[in-house]
This record gives C-alpha cells, sequence and structure tokens, in this order.
C-alpha cells in the first residue's frame, strides 16, 4: 500500500483527537494534550512522507474521490501545492502544541483548549485536502468556527468576548462572498453541461472547473453597462472570501482583536490554521483568477496597499502581540501581491507566494511564541514597561532576533545566504518590479518597497524595546521551560535555514501543481485569454532593483537603533497627541470609529433598528386590527344566542321555510 | 268529496298556530300546549292519508302518537314542576342558561 | 265624563296596536310566511297516490279494523309502548314528587 492510501487520515486524526480530548481531557494530566499531539504527529509523519514521495515524481498526485450526494462528492487531493502546506500546517500545529503544554499549564479549562485546537488543526487539514470546493467550503466555515472559540477562550473577559464575535462576524461577510461565488460558479457549470450531468462526475471539483475556464469566461454578465465576465465575478468573490479570512483591507479589523485569545491561538491563527486559508484558496484557483481579466490587478493592488498600510500601524502600536498582529496583516499583503503578480509571471506566483507563505508561518509562529514566552514569564505585553528582557531570557531573546531578522528580510541577493523571510520576500519584490516593468503599473512595487522598510522598522523596534536598555518597571522574569523553549529553537532553526536550503526545489516543485495526473492546466494559454502579458523570470533585474529590499530593510534597523537603542531623538515630541500623524496611526486611522462607531453603529444599527421598529408597529397594528375586528365581530353577534329556545325555533323554522323556497325555485329554474 | 289538500291545509293551519304559540309564548304550560297542537296536526295528516289510501295503518299510528304524546305532557309538565320549584316561576324567559 | 270615557285617541290605539304587535313581529312574520310557504306547496302539488283511490262512504266506522290490526300486526309496537308510557309516567311522578321534603 502506498503511502499515498493514508492521505484521508491526515485530517481524521486531530479530528479524532478532538472528539477523545473533549471527553476524556478532564481525566488525563495536561489536560489529555498528549492525545492531540499523538495525532497531528502521526500526521505530520504521514504528510512528510507523502511529500518526499511526491518530490520524486511531482506529476503523480494522490487522488481519492467518494460520492456524497447528487453531483458532490468527498476527496483527496495532494498535489504539491496542498503537500507543502500540509507539512507545514501539521508541523507548526505539533510545535504550538508541544509549546502549549507549558503555557497553558496553569489553566483550569486546559482540555477544552486543546480540543479546540485539535479542531482547528483538523479542518485546516481538511480544507487543504479538499479536491472539491464545497467541502473546501465546508472546512473553511469550521475553520471560522474554531478561530470564534479560541479567540473567545476566555470568554469569561467580555473584551475577549466581543473580539471573538468580532473575528466572526467580520470573516462572515467574506464567508457569504465565497459562498455566492461558488454558487454562482455551480450555476454556471451546471448551464455548460445542459443540464445533463454524466454520471461520475462531480462538477464542483477542481478538475472539471479548471477544465471548463474557458467556457465559464466566455458567459457574461452585464453590470451597469459594462460587460464583465463571469470568471470575473467569481473569481472576485471567492477573493472577497479571501479578504476576509486572510485579514486583508478592508476586513482586516478583526486580526489584531484576535489577540484576545491564549498567545498560542495567537500563533496558530497567524502562522499556521487560519489566515493562511485566504492565501491559499487564491492559489488553489489561481487558474481561474488568471483567466479572468482584472481580477489578479485587484489582488496585486489590494495586497500592496494592505502590506503598505498594516506596517504604518504596526509602528507605532505599545502591545507587543499588536505589534505581531499587524506584521501578518502586513506579510499576507504581501503573500496577495505574490499571487497578484501572477500578471506578468504566471503559474510561478502560486510558488513565490506559497514559499513566503512557509516561510512566513515559521517565523511568525517563532515570533509569537516569544512573545507568549516573555508574556508568560513576565506577565506583561506593554512594551513600554519592558526593557532588558534579553539578560533573563537569553534563548527567547536569541530566538526572536533570529524571527525578526528573518521577518525584515536580511540575506544577500544573487546567492543563497540569507534568512528564510529575506529567501521568499525578495522574490516577491522582484516579481512586483517585473509586474511593474511589463505592465507599467508601479504602485505596488512602490507600496512593497515602502511596506519592507516599514516592516525593519517596526519589527527592530519592538526588538530593542524589549530585549535591550535598561527595564522599564521591576518584573521577575525568568527563563521559560524546555517544552516551551525547544519548540523554538526548532523553529528559529528553521526560521534561519530553511529558505536557503529549499528555495529552487521548492518553485520546481510547486511548479507542478498545475500539471499533473488531475489537472493540465495550460496557463499561458489562460493568461492570454485573461488579457494578462507573461514577463521573462525573475532575476535580470538591475543591481539597484535587487538590493533595494535589502538596502530598505538595514535602513529600518538603522533607524529603530539610532531612535529605540540609543534614543538620539526624543520621542518625546514626536509620540504626543499633538503630532497628527501619530494620532492617525496610534488610533489606527480611525477603523474604529469609520468601521464600528459610524457605520455598524450609525448606519447599519440603527436602520436596522429604525426599519425592525418601523415593521414591528406595522404588525402590531395588524395584529391589533384583526383582534379588534374579532372581538367587535363576537360582541355583535353573540346577540343572537339569547338563550331562548323561541327566539331558536324561531329561527329553525324561518330556516326551514327559506330552504324549502330555495328547493322550490331550484326545481323550477331545473 | 272532500279533497285530500283540504285536511292537510287544516293540518297546517294548525301547525302554525302551534308553532307560533310556541315561538311568542313565555309560559312553559303555554308552550305545551302549543306543541300539542303541532302534534296533533301530524295526527291529523295521518288520518288524512290513510282513510285516502282504505289503509288503517295511518290511524293506528295515530292512536299511538297520541299515546306518546301523553308521555310527552306527562314528563313536560314533570320538568315544568322542577322548575317551578327550582324558580318560583314557568316563565322560561327567565331560564336561559343556554345563553352566552 | 262620559264624553271623556269614549273619546277616541287614534295616536293612542295605535300605539298600543303597536305595542301589542311590537315583540311579536318577528314571531308572526315568521309563522305567516312558513304558512304561506305549506300552502303553496300543499295546493300545488299534486297528490296522485290519493286521487285515483275513491273513499269507502258506505261505513265510516272503522274501530274494529283498528281494534284487530293492533292486536295483530302492531302488537310489538303496542306493549312496547305501554312499558315507555309506564316508565314515563314512572319519571314524571319521580321528578313532579320532589325530595319528599313536601
Amino acid at each position: 500500500m502506498a503511502i499515498g492510501d493514508f492521505a484521508f487520515l491526515i485530517p481524521l486524526l486531530p479530528a479524532l483527537a478532538f472528539v477523545l480530548t473533549f471527553f476524556l481531557g478532564k481525566k488525563l494530566p495536561n489536560g489529555g494534550a498528549i492525545i492531540p499531539i499523538a495525532a497531528i504527529a502521526t500526521s505530520f509523519v504521514i504528510s512528510l512522507l507523502i511529500t518526499l514521495n511526491l518530490l520524486q515524481n511531482p506529476e503523480e498526485v494522490i487522488t481519492q474521490s467518494y460520492s456524497w450526494f447528487a453531483l458532490f462528492n468527498v476527496g483527496v487531493l495532494v498535489d504539491p501545492l496542498a503537500a507543502v502546506m500540509l507539512t507545514m500546517v501539521t508541523f507548526v500545529s505539533l510545535l504550538i502544541h508541544i509549546y502549549s503544554v507549558g503555557y497553558m499549564s496553569h489553566d483550569r479549562a486546559q482540555s477544552r483548549y486543546f480540543a479546540e485546537t485539535a479542531l482547528f488543526t483538523a479542518s485546516m487539514l481538511s480544507l487543504i485536502l479538499s479536491d472539491n470546493i464545497l467541502q473546501l467550503f465546508v472546512s473553511w466555515e469550521l475553520v471560522g468556527l474554531c478561530s470564534y472559540l479560541l479567540i473567545g477562550f476566555w470568554y469569561q473577559k467580555p473584551s475577549a468576548a466581543t473580539a471573538a464575535k468580532k473575528a466572526f462576524l467580520t470573516t462572515r461577510i467574506g464567508d457569504v462572498m465565497f459562498l455566492a461565488g461558488i454558487v454562482l460558479l455551480f450555476a454556471d457549470l451546471f448551464t455548460i453541461f445542459n443540464g445533463t450531468i454524466p454520471a461520475g462526475t462531480y462538477i464542483l471539483r477542481f478538475d472539471e472547473i479548471f477544465a471548463h475556464i474557458p467556457e465559464i469566461a466566455a458567459i457574461n454578465a452585464n453590470i451597469l453597462g459594462m460587460e464583465v465576465s463571469h470568471i470575473t465575478i467569481i473569481t472576485l468573490l471567492f477573493f472577497g472570501g479571501a479578504v476576509g479570512k486572510s485579514g486583508q483591507f478592508p476586513l482586516h479589523v478583526w486580526l489584531p482583536d484576535a489577540m484576545e485569545g491564549p498567545t498560542t491561538v495567537s500563533a496558530l491563527i497567524h502562522a499556521a490554521t487560519m489566515v493562511t486559508a485566504g492565501v491559499y484558496l487564491v492559489a488553489r484557483t489561481f487558474p481561474m483568477f488568471i483567466a479572468a481579466p482584472d481580477s489578479l490587478l485587484v489582488v496585486a493592488y489590494l495586497g500592496a496597499f494592505t502590506a503598505i498600510f498594516a506596517a504604518t500601524m504596526g509602528i507605532v502600536m505599545n502591545d507587543l502581540k499588536r505589534v505581531l498582529a499587524y506584521s501578518t496583516i502586513s506579510q499576507l499583503g504581501y503573500m496577495m501581491l505574490g499571487l497578484g503578480v501572477g500578471a506578468a509571471i504566471g503559474a510561478e506566483a502560486v510558488g513565490v507566494s506559497l514559499f513566503h507563505l512557509i516561510n512566513h508561518a515559521f517565523f511568525k509562529a517563532l515570533l509569537f511564541l516569544c512573545a507568549g514566552s516573555v508574556i508568560h514569564a513576565v506577565g506583561t505585553h506593554d512594551m513600554r514597561q519592558l526593557g532588558g528582557v534579553a539578560k533573563v531570557m537569553p534563548i527567547t531573546a536569541l530566538t526572536m532576533i533570529i524571527a525578526a531578522f528573518s521577518l525584515a528580510g536580511f540575506g544577500i541577493p544573487g546567492t543563497s545566504i540569507g534568512f528564510s523571510g529575506f529567501m521568499s520576500k525578495d522574490p516577491i519584490i522582484e516579481s512586483a518590479y517585473l509586474f511593474a516593468e511589463s505592465s507599467g503599473m508601479w504602485l505596488p512595487y512602490l507600496f512593497s518597497i515602502v511596506a519592507a522598510l516599514l516592516t525593519s522598522l517596526y519589527i527592530f523596534r519592538l526588538i530593542f524595546m524589549t530585549f535591550f536598555g535598561k527595564p522599564r518597571t521591576d518584573y521577575g522574569g525568568h527563563e521559560s521551560p524546555a517544552s516551551m523553549t525547544i519548540p523554538l529553537s526548532i523553529l528559529a532553526l528553521f526560521a534561519l535555514v530553511f529558505g536557503a536550503l529549499t528555495r529552487t526545489s521548492f518553485y520546481h516543485f510547486l511548479e507542478e501543481t498545475f500539471t499533473n495526473n488531475f489537472v493540465n492546466v495550460d496557463i499561458p494559454a489562460l493568461a492570454e485569454m485573461g488579457g494578462y502579458h507573461l514577463a521573462a523570470h525573475a532575476g535580470e533585474e538591475p543591481m539597484l532593483v535587487l538590493w533595494m529590499p535589502l538596502i530598505v530593510a538595514v535602513a529600518g534597523l538603522l533607524i529603530a537603533y539610532l531612535v529605540y537603542g540609543l534614543k538620539i531623538v526624543n520621542m518625546d515630541n514626536l509620540v504626543s497627541r499633538n503630532n497628527p500623524v501619530y494620532k492617525l496611526l496610534y488610533n489606527r486611522y480611525y477603523q474604529n470609529e469609520i468601521f464600528t462607531d459610524f457605520f455598524s453603529v450609525k448606519v447599519i444599527y440603527e436602520g436596522f433598528a429604525f426599519a425592525s421598529r418601523s415593521v414591528e408597529r406595522g404588525f402590531d397594528w395588524l395584529v391589533n386590527w384583526i383582534s379588534d375586528i374579532t372581538i367587535e365581530t363576537g360582541e355583535s353577534v353573540r346577540q343572537f344566542q339569547t338563550g331562548m329556545i323561541q327566539t331558536y325555533a324561531t329561527t329553525v323554522v324561518a330556516g326551514v321555510g327559506l330552504l324549502i323556497i330555495l328547493i322550490r325555485v331550484i326545481m323550477e329554474v331545473i | 268529496m272532500i279533497p285530500v289538500e283540504l285536511y292537510i291545509g287544516l293540518a297546517v293551519i294548525i301547525f302554525t298556530i302551534g308553532l307560533y304559540g310556541f315561538m311568542t309564548q313565555r309560559s312553559g304550560i303555554r308552550m305545551l300546549m302549543s306543541v300539542e297542537l303541532m302534534l296533533n296536526s301530524a295526527n291529523l295528516n295521518l288520518v288524512a292519508f290513510s282513510s285516502y289510501n282504505a289503509d288503517l295503518t295511518g290511524q293506528v299510528f295515530a292512536l299511538y302518537s297520541i299515546a306518546l304524546a301523553a308521555c310527552e305532557a306527562a314528563i313536560g309538565f314533570a320538568i315544568l314542576m322542577a322548575i317551578f320549584r327550582m324558580k318560583d316561576t314557568i316563565n322560561l324567559d327567565s331560564f336561559n342558561v343556554l345563553r352566552w | 265624563m262620559m264624553n271623556n270615557e269614549i273619546t277616541i285617541n287614534p295616536m293612542k290605539i295605535l300605539t298600543s296596536v303597536y305595542n301589542f304587535f311590537r315583540p311579536r313581529i318577528l314571531g308572526m312574520t315568521v309563522a305567516f310566511l312558513f304558512l304561506a310557504v305549506l300552502m303553496v306547496s300543499v295546493f300545488f302539488t299534486s297528490w296522485p297516490a290519493v286521487d285515483q283511490i275513491p273513499q269507502n262512504l258506505d261505513d265510516p266506522s272503522n274501530i274494529q279494523g283498528i281494534g284487530v290490526m293492533i292486536f295483530t300486526d302492531f302488537v310489538v309496537p303496542f306493549e312496547i309502548l305501554s312499558i315507555i308510557l309506564l316508565s314515563s309516567l314512572m319519571g314524571a311522578i319521580y321528578m313532579a314528587k320532589g325530595d319528599g321534603s313536601q
């Protein structure tokens, strides 16, 4: 039996662990943490073996498919794209679970925590493995549910409950769009098949969808007088779902609030299981995106804008975890940009973007776990109260600095020397340059460069404020236990060398995603259909372009060192309520005011309240009217019931007389 | 020879008189008397048809129904007495418990 | 004095007539209409079953026939009738007698 036959076990084992932990966890030590750890470890081993197998012959992807009902199936698809995601998710999730044993040791609801994280992992794995878009959507919703449960893990805190609600409702907007896209896609495919679908054909499976892209593209809709291809609408709706899940502007508002959960949950959400789902969705349906005119441009612009938009806010946050949250949004913007520039470099964009996703998962999980380690030891996450933590927690500090260098993207262009983040972020920026060159749209490239500068600035600000200098307040800290530092070290190792080691083979591997025995898509032909002009491959840019990301990263480091390390500038003048820029940034562009206070409360809430009040009044009036009429009728009609036999007899006789007359008349007529 | 319609017409008139009495009177005894009138108009019909058909069955049944009317009258007056004992009146207007 | 007693006040008569009829107007109307309907039915219906058969005017007495029929053809209803009569009288006496205090 080939190892691929066990692929279905990958999501099933954590799901089983969820059930077991949920019911038995309280009786076991550490809240039954051993069950999900063992299950996810097994899943990790299976995924790793499958990935290694797939590396040998990438065309032979693993597919299993079972009929579910009518036109839908449940199935497993492990192609290179899914394989790397699987391995990454199981690996990061495994490390986070091990780390959580130490981190959550003081919490009474440990078993609930481990059960929910196991379900979270299981649903994400099922999302990755889906071979049809419906199953993917179901898992997608499960992921959303688990994020709700975990963000609101400490539901006794009102802020956590609110954050959970916010996350759920915000992603719901995206989910609805995603569902609308699926429905539209289904309707189109149904039309294309003319309603007669041969047995054994599941029209929502990816191979069927990809095979019919040209037909879908041929269907046009008329929106506001413009001819829009259905494929553009579908892909934009899908992208709407990805925007919600992956925290892109303007649906990113839930991500910073998601910090209300345990730090490990933040790590899980930000690194492995949730926010990458949106990027994965776009990568998975990339052939549709590239065949859709303008869709990829939207993806590129929105991604680049999100990257710079979130980075500016990251600079002024004082909360350790919030800085990381905005960093995640910014990096997700990079991933979307990486996919969006597929308009210039074709299917290679999937590899570029996914590579950043994987590396980001490593160093972002590391950053979060380090932050969690600091918070666990010190008990505060306000950076203004920290400082000099490196002396107390050397391992944590070292690993976090590695992660910071990785995030900022340090490395030497043109060689294989560099942190993982450099290895993956650099190609995205280069691709953005190619995209700008071929299409003449320079804005995404400029955004990505400025965002790289800001990235370096905010992460080193965090490092300097937290780990160096003198302690600003008294805190008793200690290095974390081994169950926490060992995952940190492993992740640090990956953040250090993973990018450099796997870069070329990774791209090569992912190129097979859309040409194998399951799907065989002619990407250049589809790009032609979408009206994109594919440029040459990366690596032939001017020297300045190659070195630009490094230059801005070093610049960010220097600025952060000068300002926060040596304190040559008195920040008190800048950081004040009187500085309008600072005020704008610190208040997060007044998003809360705009989205919540104005849009949600004033427009939607008040609007609905008014509408429902009017409707209610209408219904009240109707109900009262009916009851009044009934009562009045009864009051008048009951006068007939006198209770006297004489009256009844009179009525009966009158009735009989009328009946006789009636019968006679009828007889006459007949 | 008297046509049968006249007998029936007489029965109808008696019946209507009884009906009118039943509908308008309040005293229980008067109402019972009206009921007797209606009953006997039916008996008259029976006898008339029996006679015109040369079949005695109708007349026999007229006798039977007179006997039944006696039963009915006995029960009716007994009920009226019970009502009288309860309410000190046999005016059935004040006895409208069937009312809403 | 005498003149006063025989003074005819048409208004008063009308009022008394009206007062006499007012509570009975419904019953009278219905009864009259019912009578009309029945009369129309009786006199505009042909009675074929009785028209052809002549009456036996020679022997108007049929008491004997009735007695024979009661005790031959209809003896069972007769017996049942006697029981009903008896029981109804017993019931009537029971009800009319009351609780025995009087």
